[in-house]
């Protein structure tokens, strides 16, 4: 090859995007990533046959994952939204390629999404390990924040991303994040399930048993004891019993929350529809008020009872500070294009309250606008769908890293190429 | 950050009509085969922002973007009257309605910057993706801020 572009468009490239809840690996130019795995992997220490030695077994996907063993303790490769463990984070990868890509990495380009405060040695590590460890035949870097602007139609937006772990502000600017104003939360999709561990356990008293320790249960009235019989399971980690009764809160949190379009208020939240929902024992109760009490807290965080580390912003708070940041002329652009993305943002009634509050705190002139894709799949793969249609671009065959470039310039020029 | 995607020769050629020659009133642009940002059409000089709207109109999920020569007010220094006189001011619109296939808004907005980086000049950008936004009033709102 005598000119730094990567030859050819035949074979297709893979997109990754990670986040606390998930991992997602697809072919570019596909609707929907090919997989979707939890960030959370077991470990357990394993006999290897014939020997007296142990090794460390790693358990990645739901099926393994899900699975009652005893010693698996949950680790995960992300510590803020940056890769963390470099050993984990490769493990999950030889998965996907082994399980879902099903093909191997030194015969397709690769695009990775990144949080958009991931830092230069971070990056360079990864620019390394892609090309070093995995021979991939080019390589390319990008934030998560300009993806789902794109992915929106928008070259400049603030993005909104409430995941799992946090809430973030990033303004992208002509297709550039702004980074110095950048803000975080930790209000988001987490702080939520503990809310709702904390009201269900110490409130209702409800024993949180996750299915699999329900061998068979009975139907009951609605708020009496529940009657099942427990199964005999071997005896497990608390991490890896916490991820069990994490995923059942989190289904409760999807079919019970919802986000009240005003400020909580108890009268009002009383005579809404409550809903009913059944737990794996067969308790069941109705939730009425409740329901919009526990996600309050994400946007009005006075009204957590509990103490937390430090002063957690609300979300409008959390838009607000990023946009302030920024240049006075600029303003408008991002308030006229707030971009909301992320799981935590799927509950019902989010952006609604969001656009609310939001213009109860900007000046009465100011234009607001929401933009929120309409399907829970745009909205939580919003990045990745980005990444998937940009990787197929034929055009884009130019601007990725070549391994010639790598070969030639070292990991630094993930800098200047992806920047 | 870019598509990679690039301008036709001819796209920066009738914008300089536009501009300096003063043939057309507005271009409405779009990307050719995923590769080159070109000329889909032209409107007169004696065209008006309603006659684009019109034609936009066939556009509800459709991604494009578009220059108009944008007659505005110019406020007269001093004094509180309403000006007489009017400037042409050049506006580039990136229109991502949100009816379009999110191929097209990814394809469109990650291509802009070529666009831009192409066609110097150009007095506002405003980005669209309803007709309140593509709206003579917003523009002229817009125009005002500075």
């Amino acid at each position: 090859m005598s000119s730094g572009i990567y030859g050819g468009d035949e074979v297709g490239a893979v997109v990754f995007d990670y986040g606390h809840y998930s991992f997602r690996a697809g072919y570019a130019g596909e609707d929907a990533p090919k997989a979707d795995i939890p960030s959370a992997i077991g470990l357990v220490d394993q006999l290897i046959e014939g020997k007296d030695e142990l090794e460390k077994k790693y358990l990645i996907d739901v099926g393994a994952l899900n699975y009652p063993r005893k010693g698996v303790e949950l680790q995960s490769f992300l510590k803020d939204g940056l890769i963390d463990d470099w050993e984990l984070f490769e493990k999950i990868l030889d998965y996907s390629y082994d399980k879902h890509i099903r093909s191997e990495s030194q015969l397709h380009p690769v695009l990775i999404s990144e949080a958009s405060w991931n830092t230069r040695p971070k990056r360079e590590k990864l620019t390394e390990l892609m090309f070093e460890k995995y021979n991939v035949p080019a390589f390319f870097l990008i934030k998560n924040a300009v993806l789902s602007a794109f992915a929106n139609g928008r070259a400049t937006a603030v993005i909104v991303d409430s995941g799992a772990t946090q809430t973030s502000a990033v303004p992208v600017h002509d297709g550039y994040v702004l980074q110095q104003a950048i803000v975080k939360s930790p209000l988001a999709g987490d702080f939520i399930t503990m809310q709702c561990k904390q009201y269900l356990e110490d409130h209702e008293k409800v024993e949180l048993v996750p299915n699999y320790l329900v061998a068979s249960k009975e139907p009951v009235k609605e708020r009496e004891p529940p009657k099942y019989t427990r199964k005999t399971v071997p005896e497990v980690s608390k991490s890896w019993a916490n991820l069990q009764v994490r995923t059942l809160l989190q289904d409760f949190q999807a079919s019970v929350l919802q986000v009240s379009d005003a400020p909580y208020d108890k009268e009002v939240a009383e005579g809404m529809p409550a809903v009913h929902y059944e737990f794996p024992t067969g308790y069941n109760n109705d939730y009425g008020a409740k329901r919009f009490e526990i996600p309050e807290g994400l946007f009005d965080p006075s009204s957590i009872r509990q103490q937390l580390p430090g002063t957690p912003l609300g979300v409008a708070q959390v838009v607000t500070t990023s946009v302030g940041m920024c240049d006075v002329d600029m303003r408008p652009s991002f308030y006229g294009n707030i971009t909301v993305v992320g799981g935590c943002t799927l509950l019902q009634g989010y952006a609604d309250r969001l656009q609310r509050d939001l213009s109860h705190k900007t000046p009465p002139s100011m234009r607001l606008k929401f933009i929120a894709p309409n399907t829970p799949a745009e909205r939580r793969f919003a990045p990745w769908i980005g990444g998937s249609i940009l990787a197929s671009l034929g055009t884009f065959q130019q601007m990725w890293i070549s391994r010639q470039e790598y070969d030639e310039g070292g990991k630094q020029v993930v800098e200047r190429k992806c920047p | 950050m870019s598509s990679g995607v690039t301008v036709s020769v001819d796209a920066k050629q009738v914008y300089d009509d536009v501009k300096k020659n003063k043939v057309y009133r507005y271009v409405i642009y779009c990307i050719k085969d995923e590769r080159i940002i070109d000329v889909e059409s032209k409107g007169d000089r004696t065209a008006t922002y309603q006659d684009f709207l019109g034609q936009m109109q066939e556009l509800k999920d459709q991604c494009r973007y578009c220059l108009f020569d944008f007659p505005a007010d110019c406020p007269s220094e001093g004094t509180n009257e309403p000006s007489k006189i009017s400037l042409d001011r050049l506006v580039l619109m990136t229109w991502c309605p949100e009816g379009a296939r999110v191929k097209q808004k990814m394809l469109y907005a990650s291509s802009y910057d070529a666009l831009k980086k192409a066609l110097v000049g150009v007095y506002k950008y405003i980005q669209a993706c309803d007709f309140e936004e593509l709206s003579q009033q917003a523009i002229e709102e817009a125009l005002k801020k500075q």
